[in-house]
């Protein structure tokens, strides 16, 4: 049994690396494709300027590589990136692979807080829905998940921005993650919710009831661990949600991170820069993924053996 | 449907959701009609003027009267853009008035508006004026009306060629369904907001209007489709097997018929679902790439724009409400959606039950 569910884990581990491997090259080669075909790069708003003659741009070009055939350009970026050498930023001009791990940390913190927050109203709501039935917190509970699943992320960083004028609430750090964990809360409170109402009906809480076990040990010891799965599938996919989001977030709130990194990127025209943050959004996403799936395989592993018990 | 004997009643939230659908439809389509000054019309000397003071009472006599009447605003203090209304001078509220001239539909030229106040000097701004002195208003309306087109046009592009692909994938060799739904899963993870912004880069940052608005409709169909290929290709799979399909394939229907007229209808409703989703969050793409100054760019109105002028921490904290006007215009919009959604969905339940 154990060598088996070794090769299973190991085939898993390689499926995942392969996987990883394979969204890493789409992506960056997608992107440098399309960044680089479109004729337009740090030096373009040089062409108006008249002080500047033709011959200097070319030059300057010719000086960071790019007159070269785009597939050789990639090629060589390839080459580099697999030494986790990135280049130099344009505009900010420091290795690019520094600046982005450093705003990655950054917004990735704040995406913990978020999910955190998330979490913890999604958990609590479900709990108590499950545990009292009662009709006006199941109506509230449909009422948030509609409204935080349509509040745009604009609104609310912008209502997070009027609250931080009004001095409400001071701190930078909690109202961005706050604003950043609304439309998650609605994701995972429907989800979670959802599957813990479908737990309920199953014959194994029926078998606890019966041996007489409080509803509340019910809930959180059989119960959560059947309903759990699938919002972990929810925070998978979470993730690659909240780094764009931090995007809006971290703009209007003026916090540096990914996402105010990728807008200024895009302001600059800094490609090398737009690259890294690419690579590490990606690599960032599948992380998330494959932790997820790992998460579940452990959790449904737990469930397994205590059948076997 | 029309069989069921007019038996689907709709909930009420269902019915609010597509009241408020239909209201922005008609805002849509009579924008220039609704909105009383040109949006890009400009008074210099009323920058971010407060709502316009409305009053109902005769000017002379104070007594009551239909027709409200609106106050010259008068500025008291330059530096911070403070207004009162100057009580002697005032103008009645027409309807019908007369004002810039346009084309309704973009056929019928026209000069009236619904409602104005039939004078040059004193204007009705509804939510007051903007930092140039434009009324807030009508570009509020005039953005609704290029959100909402260029985002609709979005989703038809994005859900026909990820319905188109969604098919091949679904139903052709192994080949290209293990590609079309890679790249699909590749793009679905990956965030749409950084994936446009990068794709945006490629292209000038300031763009004239129309311009944008095509490059818009192209990222939306470059980063909306997989969603709706992922949803087509399952559905494609699980209508497959069924036996209609395989009566009809040894009666030898070809393959591409067999799609298009057999499985194509009977998929239908969930994707027709699916397009009505991914609209709210294209307007929410463009409302993002407008407030960072790479959608559409002044002086054209537009959601994110507009927004972007809530930036201004001071003007934030007296205006908060107008400023904020076009985000609530966004909320709404995506509640409407949802609502209309929800309504219909838990209908299909009902009747499937």
């Amino acid at each position: 049994m154990r060598i088996i569910g070794g090769q299973f884990v190991l085939q898993f581990f390689i499926r995942k690396i392969v996987q990883g491997i394979l969204l890493l090259l789409i992506t960056s080669a997608a992107a440098f494709f399309l960044l680089s075909s479109a004729g337009s790069d740090a030096f373009t708003s040089l062409r108006e300027n008249p002080q500047v003659s033709a011959a200097a741009i070319e030059k300057l070009r010719a000086s960071y590589g790019l007159d070269r055939p785009v597939i050789e350009r990639y090629g060589s970026w390839l080459a580099s990136a697999a030494r986790a050498d990135l280049g130099d930023s344009f505009y900010y001009q420091v290795p690019v692979a520094q600046l982005v791990l450093a705003r990655f940390w950054s917004t990735a913190v704040l995406a913990f807080a978020a999910i955190g927050i998330a979490c913890l109203i999604a958990v609590t709501l479900a709990f108590l829905n499950a545990r009292f039935r009662s009709r006006t917190l199941s109506v509230f509970t449909d009422g948030i998940i509609l409204v935080f699943s349509s509040t745009p992320r604009i609104v609310i960083s912008l209502l997070a921005l009027a609250i931080l004028v009004y001095g409400a609430i001071t701190s930078v750090f909690w109202l961005s993650a706050i604003s950043l964990s609304v439309p998650l809360v609605a994701l995972l409170l429907a989800q979670f919710n959802q599957s813990l109402q479908d737990a309920m009906l199953e014959d194994f809480v029926r078998t606890a009831r019966a041996k007489g076990l409080s509803e509340t040990v019910i809930i959180l010891r059989h119960a959560f661990r059947a309903a759990i799965n699938p919002a972990l599938t929810v925070f998978g996919l979470s993730l690659g949600a909240l780094l764009g989001g931090s995007v809006i977030v971290e703009t209007v709130i003026g916090r540096p991170g990914i996402g105010s990194l990728t807008v200024t990127a895009v302001r600059n025209r800094d490609i090398p820069l737009l690259m890294g943050v690419m690579i590490v959004v990606s690599i960032a996403v599948w992380a998330g993924n494959s932790l997820a799936e790992v998460l579940q395989f452990v959790n449904d592993k737990r469930l397994k053996s205590q059948e076997g018990e | 449907m029309s069989d069921n004997g007019g038996s689907t009643r709709l909930s009420i939230a269902a019915k609010a959701g597509i009241l408020l659908l239909l209201g922005f439809v008609l805002v849509a389509v009579f924008a220039d009609f609704l909105a009383p000054y040109d949006h890009t019309s400009q008074s210099r000397n009323l920058p971010n003027a407060s709502i316009s003071t409305i009053s109902f009472s005769n000017d002379d006599s104070g007594s009551f009267s239909l027709v409200p009447r609106v106050f010259e605003p008068k500025m008291t203090d330059a530096l911070l853009q403070s207004y009162t209304h100057d009580p002697s001078r005032s103008a009645k509220v027409e309807f019908f008035a007369k004002g810039y001239s346009y084309r309704l539909l973009g056929v019928i030229p026209l000069d009236r508006h619904l409602f104005g106040t039939g004078s040059d000097e004193i204007g009705l701004h509804l939510l007051g004026t903007d930092a140039l002195g434009r009324d807030r208003f009508s570009r509020l309306l005039i953005a609704i009306r290029f959100s909402l087109i260029v985002c609709t046009i979005g989703a038809a592009f994005a859900s026909i060629v990820g319905i188109a692909l969604g098919l091949v994938g679904g139903y052709a060799g192994k080949m290209a369904d293990t590609v079309i739904s890679g790249v699909a899963d590749a793009v679905i993870s990956l965030p749409s907001m950084i994936v446009i912004l990068a794709a945006r880069v490629a292209f000038p940052l300031e763009l004239p209007p129309m311009t944008a608005a095509l490059l818009l409709v192209g990222l939306f169909t470059f980063t909306g489709w997989a969603e709706m290929t992922r949803l087509t290709r399952g559905l494609v799979k699980r209508t497959r097997t069924l036996d209609y399909i395989t009566a009809a394939r040894i009666s030898g229907v070809s393959g591409s018929r067999i799609l298009v007229r057999h499985i194509l209808p009977n998929i239908a409703r969930p994707l027709l679902t699916q397009a009505t989703l991914i609209l709210p969050a294209f307007l929410l793409v463009e409302a993002t790439l407008s407030f960072l100054g790479v959608g559409l760019q002044e002086p054209e109105p537009s959601l994110g724009n507009m927004l972007a002028a809530a930036n201004d921490l001071t003007q934030l904290r007296e205006h908060a409400f107008v400023l904020l006007s076009p985000a609530i215009v966004i909320a709404l919009f995506v509640l409407a959606v949802r609502l209309t959604n929800t309504g219909f969905n838990t209908n299909e339940d009902r009747k499937n039950f």
